[in-house]
């Protein structure tokens, strides 16, 4: 199995890690500014491959087939005329995976195009003979297990990543391969041209991916508290995420749900506003650094797993938050 | 009716799946309360937005077995002019359904635009329009957040998409290319009523294809995996051992205090700046 | 000022009732528009699984070839439950096995949408996810149309059938209906259970596609009403309907007395086992005549159980050969209407006369009294367990005690039930005349 990996401008995309270690630690780094990522690849692989393509911005389809022309270099043995040939036997079968970030799923598709291979999308799970997709908005898991080589994308924050001891890390065998002379030059003539990359905003912020989230349950009263508790969350630089009751009553997209059938997370900080911590919740909540808890049961589960548990109501703490933040001018 | 018959030089051309609900031995979970996604209302009220400022025709694609057709109507009820269905015995593989969407919108003649939804509501793999770009050798912008059609509603349009760590990506579509839309961007409009009369005797164009039906997949509840805890680091064996007991130890959780609101609030706020969460 | 209509007639509610009126008047060359509030015929409707569709012979001939039939009701049984035992009187005729058949097991969303299909195949345009808001009406204040809820949503039309089912918004928007009475309803409470078809033929004495039809009196823990259970293929329909002015003082809620129906020991060893697929709920029309609406207006006729025509007498609980039927017959009467070019209520009343000529009024009169005194506090709690205390003494051998005479048993146990001889006379007087 090989992770393949699109690089920006040296930045690497969420979920870089677990595509590594999903792929036993085999990686293809293609992009702009390849040099820069290497740094933080090393971490986590053990052999990888880099191409630097000097043209940014091409489109997604130019990019599937350099991508597609390096892996052939690499299972042909180009990269390093000494492995033997049973070997690259088995690799030019090997699944391809790539994390599931804006990048991986606009080009994943374009590579198994262009290597003719099926296609996997949103996997929990991938090794070279099954694959585990998630369906119908994450509620199910279906196996398959293809009888062709395939590519497929991992969800983030699914799995987790474990780095290499740094000893281990300074041993990954790096090898460079040439920029295939097929690549275009970056064109301006695009039917879809780029303009420019806005910064993060929090609260809009994929849940997965958010370093704080603010959760509201069943302890709101009402669909405008939700309103409330994004905006604050705005203001603190944190996510909204809610519990299943709420996205049950519509006060919230199923992409804000927490838990066992809702987004996996992984914040340092995590703030719960009326929510009783059931095990279905609590499990999907990753292992935050801190945890506060607002919730009129002093008893409940989430209130013994917190740092800071208050006994109050829930909708009259965030009004008076809100007033706090306006005070204090954070509020914009 | 009117202007299904009107022959306009270019079309729109909207990608909708009708994706029926888990089919259990539930009465209750039954095919025919089978539907487009949120996302792919939204591509359609995207399509007929376009097709107004343009006067272009909107043709609503669908790749499906019969009973896909009721979105077809749904579309045509919209304001779609034309409803086309690929002919499958039941759901195909989303590379091969792309592949024979492809093909049969080669043969459609001058598209000014595609659109599709971000993801149906059964596969959901996002996939299909990234495919039919392939296929079609088109530029693609999936996952649009954002659609601003300036004045005119025609070319350009200025579109936003997600990028990860909350990054947005602005372009500017400036010709012919697959669009892919998430469902909360857009409500699609209601049907009227004269159009939902009429869209009941439109006609609805088949085309065969000889695609291998996939066998419906088994579905298990989602169950989270295993997550893996960042191997022990520290120099001497001593603080690894203190990093895995730490990291594995529970919360000693502190006592709940009983607060009123305001206090609450500020204790909250006061917590966040020791922890060096804010300023 | 004259406006240009969209159809000859439209039929408000794709139900049995909505569907055969569309049939009937699609069949007499009418234009018809069938409007539905649901995605699909039938979508939303539940009731507890037995259709009697000899009346379909009329509209669809050789009906049982197309019709999504679950299994065809061979046995009809009637049981008098209380907590000391059970009575079972059940017929099992032969002949309800072949075709025509008589009654059959079906679910709604299936059977609605199959009967409305045909409407459709006679040339009736069906418009589903479109509720009806309210009637259109001219100066003169006859019915001339049909606004709904969507953009430019108004219809018009000479003439409007409703069949929007029970406690019709329509018909009430008409002031067709004397005011309401919560006691002319009951509360019908419904759990489908999944069963292998194996069990269900072995556990019910059926085989291939024979079904069973089980009425239920007592068992609905001191809540006055009664329980059902039918079989399908593969599930059992069991339920329960509830007088809802009773239910309103009890604490008890529906489920619960489900429940406690489930576990007496006659049912539970029927559905041991099962589980719980579906479970729905929905109001009756209970009190036949007695609260019956005027049937039409001009332009506007009502059919079904918008025109509370559910026949629910305890052992008998049929409503969707009522609906279709008075459906039919407005259907009838629209095309009438339409070639005399006259929709005023005089002309109208011909609907009314086919329904008194025909089973539809003649069983409702017939047993006019019966509801009540099915749901009257003796028969629901007296009864049930007198009889079910005599067959016990009757049946029990009470060696060496020599058996006691029935006569002396029934006075014993009439008394100890506290029941009065003229009452015990007069109900069976009122039965005889109802039932026999
Ligand atoms: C198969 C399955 C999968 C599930 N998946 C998920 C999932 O992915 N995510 C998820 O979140 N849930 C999931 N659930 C549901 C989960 O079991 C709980 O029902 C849910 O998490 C409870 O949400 P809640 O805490 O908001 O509501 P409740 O459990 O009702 O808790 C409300 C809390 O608010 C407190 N409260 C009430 N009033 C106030 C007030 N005025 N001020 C402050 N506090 C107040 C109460 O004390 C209580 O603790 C799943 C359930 C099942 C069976
Ligand atoms: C628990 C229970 C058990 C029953 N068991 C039996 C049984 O075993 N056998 C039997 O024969 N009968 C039974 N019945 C009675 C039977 O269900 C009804 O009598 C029958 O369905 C009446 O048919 P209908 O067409 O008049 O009304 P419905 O079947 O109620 O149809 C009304 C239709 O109108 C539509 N509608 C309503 N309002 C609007 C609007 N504003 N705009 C557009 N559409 C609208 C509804 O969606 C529905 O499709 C039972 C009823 C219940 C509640
Ligand atoms: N069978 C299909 N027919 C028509 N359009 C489809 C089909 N499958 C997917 N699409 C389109 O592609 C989008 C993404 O679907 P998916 O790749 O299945 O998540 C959907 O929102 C539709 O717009």
């Amino acid at each position: 199995m090989i992770a393949v990996i699109l690089v920006r401008d040296g930045a690497l995309p969420a979920g870089f890690d677990e595509a590594i270690c999903e792929a036993d630690r085999r990686v293809m780094l293609v992009g702009s500014n390849v040099a820069e990522a290497i740094v933080d690849v090393r971490r986590f692989a053990r052999v990888v491959w880099t191409c630097d393509v000097a043209s940014s911005h091409l489109p997604v389809s130019a990019v599937a087939s350099v991508v597609a022309e390096c892996l052939r270099n690499v299972w042909k043995g180009n990269d390093r005329p000494e492995t033997e040939t049973q070997l690259r036997a088995v690799h030019d079968r090997e699944a391809i995976v790539l994390p599931a970030s804006p990048d991986g799923r606009d080009l994943a598709p374009h590579l198994a195009y262009v290597l003719e291979r099926e296609f996997h999308a949103g996997a929990t799970r991938v090794s070279d003979g099954s694959v585990t997709v998630s369906r119908r908005g994450g509620l199910f898991l279906s196996d398959i297990h293809p009888q062709s080589p395939f590519v497929a994308t991992l969800q983030i924050g699914i799995r987790g990543a474990d780095p290499l001891s740094d000893a281990e890390g300074d041993r990954a065998d790096i090898i460079e391969i040439p920029q295939p002379p097929s690549t275009p030059a970056s064109t301006s003539a695009r039917a879809v041209q780029h303009i420019e990359i806005q910064p993060p905003d929090a609260s809009t912020m994929d849940l997965a991916e958010a370093p704080r989230i603010l959760g509201g349950g069943a302890g709101l009263v009402d669909s405008g508290a939700f309103g409330q508790l994004q905006r604050i969350a705005g203001w603190l630089g944190a996510s909204m995420g809610v519990t299943r009751v709420i996205t049950d009553r519509g006060w919230a997209e199923h992409n804000r749900q927490i838990g066992t059938t809702g987004v996996v997370v992984d914040p340092d900080l995590y703030i719960s506003f009326g929510i009783s911590g059931a095990v279905q919740h609590t499990s999907g909540l990753g292992h935050p650094e801190h945890i506060i808890s607002v919730n009129t049961d002093a008893h409940c589960p989430m209130m013994q797993i917190s740092d800071v548990a208050i006994v109050a109501d829930a909708n009259e703490v965030l009004d008076a938050l809100e007033i706090l933040l306006f005070e204090s001018g954070e509020a914009q | 009716m009117s202007s299904s018959m009107s022959t306009s030089s270019s079309s729109v051309v909207v990608c909708v799946k009708w994706a029926p609900p888990r089919l259990t031995g539930d009465p209750a979970a039954d095919e025919r309360f089978g539907e487009m996604s949120a996302a792919d209302q939204a591509a359609l009220e995207f399509g007929l937005r376009t097709a107004e400022a343009t006067g272009d025709d909107v043709v609503a694609v669908t790749v499906g077995p019969q009973s896909a057709d009721k979105v077809l109507r749904d579309a045509l009820a919209c304001g779609a002019h034309r409803a086309i269905r690929i002919d499958t015995p039941s759901d195909v593989s989303t590379k091969d359904g792309a592949s024979a969407a492809a093909r049969t919108l080669s043969a459609l003649g001058a598209i000014s635009l595609i659109w599709c939804g971000d993801y149906s509501a059964d596969r959901g793999s996002g996939a299909f329009p990234a495919f039919l770009a392939a296929h079609l050798g088109l530029e693609q912008s999936l996952g649009l957040i954002r659609v601003d059609f300036g004045n005119s509603g025609a070319f350009p349009l200025d579109v936003v998409r997600r990028l990860d760590g909350g990054r947005r990506e602005r372009s500017r579509v400036i010709s012919t290319s697959v669009l892919s839309v998430e469902g909360s961007v857009v409500r699609l409009r209601r049907a009227s009523l004269g159009r939902s009369l009429s869209a009941q005797s439109q006609p609805i164009e088949v085309v065969a294809s000889a695609l291998v039906p996939v066998e419906p997949p088994i579905e298990k509840p989602y169950r989270p995996r295993a997550r893996v805890i960042p191997a022990p680091t520290g120099t001497t064996p001593l603080d690894r051992v203190r990093s895995v007991t730490e990291s594995a130890s529970p919360k000693i959780s502190a006592d709940p205090v009983e607060l009123d609101p305001r206090r609450a609030a500020e204790l909250i706020l006061e917590r966040l700046r020791d922890w060096g969460y804010t300023a | 000022m004259k406006v240009a209509n969209d159809a000859d007639v439209i039929v408000v509610g794709a139900g049995p009732a909505g569907s055969c009126a569309a049939l009937a008047a699609a069949l007499g060359g009418l234009e018809v528009i069938l409007v539905e509030r649901g995605p699909f015929p039938g979508s939303k409707n539940m009731y507890g699984g037995v259709v009697y569709p000899r009346i379909l012979d009329e509209l669809v001939p050789e009906w049982w070839t197309t019709a999504p039939i679950q299994r065809w009701v061979v046995k009809r049984s009637t049981m008098l439950l209380s907590d000391a035992g059970a009575l079972n009187i059940e017929y099992r005729g032969n002949s309800w096995g072949r075709p025509p058949y008589n009654g059959a097991t079906a679910y709604r969303p299936d059977f609605d949408n199959w009967l409305a299909d045909q409407a459709v195949r006679a040339g009736a345009t069906l418009l589903c996810s479109t509720t009806v808001t309210s009637l259109l009406r001219d100066e003169a204040g006859r019915v001339i149309g049909i606004a709904t809820d969507r953009p430019d949503g108004e219809l018009r039309a000479p003439l409007v059938i409703a069949c929007d089912g029970v406690n019709s918004f329509l018909a009430k928007q008409a002031d067709l209906y004397p005011p309401m009475d919560s006691s002319h309803f009951t509360l019908g409470v419904k759990e489908t259970l999944s069963l292998p078809r194996e069990v269900i033929d072995e556990r019910f004495g059926v085989r291939d596609d024979e079904g069973v039809d089980i009425e239920i009196l007592g068992g609905t823990s001191g809540v006055n009403g009664g329980g059902f259970i039918y079989t399908n293929s593969d599930t059992v329909s069991l339920g329960v309907v509830l007088k809802l002015s009773k239910l309103a003082g009890q604490s008890t809620r529906p489920e619960e007395i489900i429940g406690q129906l489930k576990r007496h020991p006659a049912i539970a060893p029927l559905i041991e086992g099962s589980e719980i697929l579906e479970y729905s709920a929905h109001v009756i029309p209970e009190a036949g005549l007695k609260m019956m609406p005027k049937m039409t207006a001009d332009g506007l006729m009502v059919a079904g159980d918008a025109a509370a025509m559910c026949l629910a007498a305890g052992i008998w609980l049929e409503g969707v050969n009522f609906a279709m039927a008075s459906g039919m017959y407005a259907g009838r009467t629209a095309v009438a209407s339409h070639e005399a070019n006259d929709a005023s209520a005089r002309f109208l009343k011909r609907y009314t006369d086919s329904l008194n000529d025909s089973f539809v009024l003649q069983d409702h009169r017939k047993l006019r009294n019966i509801p009540e005194l099915v749901l009257s506090d003796r028969v629901q709690h007296s009864y049930p367990g007198f009889v079910t205390s005599v067959l016990q003494r009757m049946f029990q051998v009470d060696n060496p005690r020599a058996k006691p005479g029935l006569r002396r048993i029934v006075r014993e146990e009439r008394k100890r039930a506290g029941i009065k001889l003229r009452h015990l006379l007069r109900d069976g007087w009122i039965g005889m005349r109802g039932f026999g």
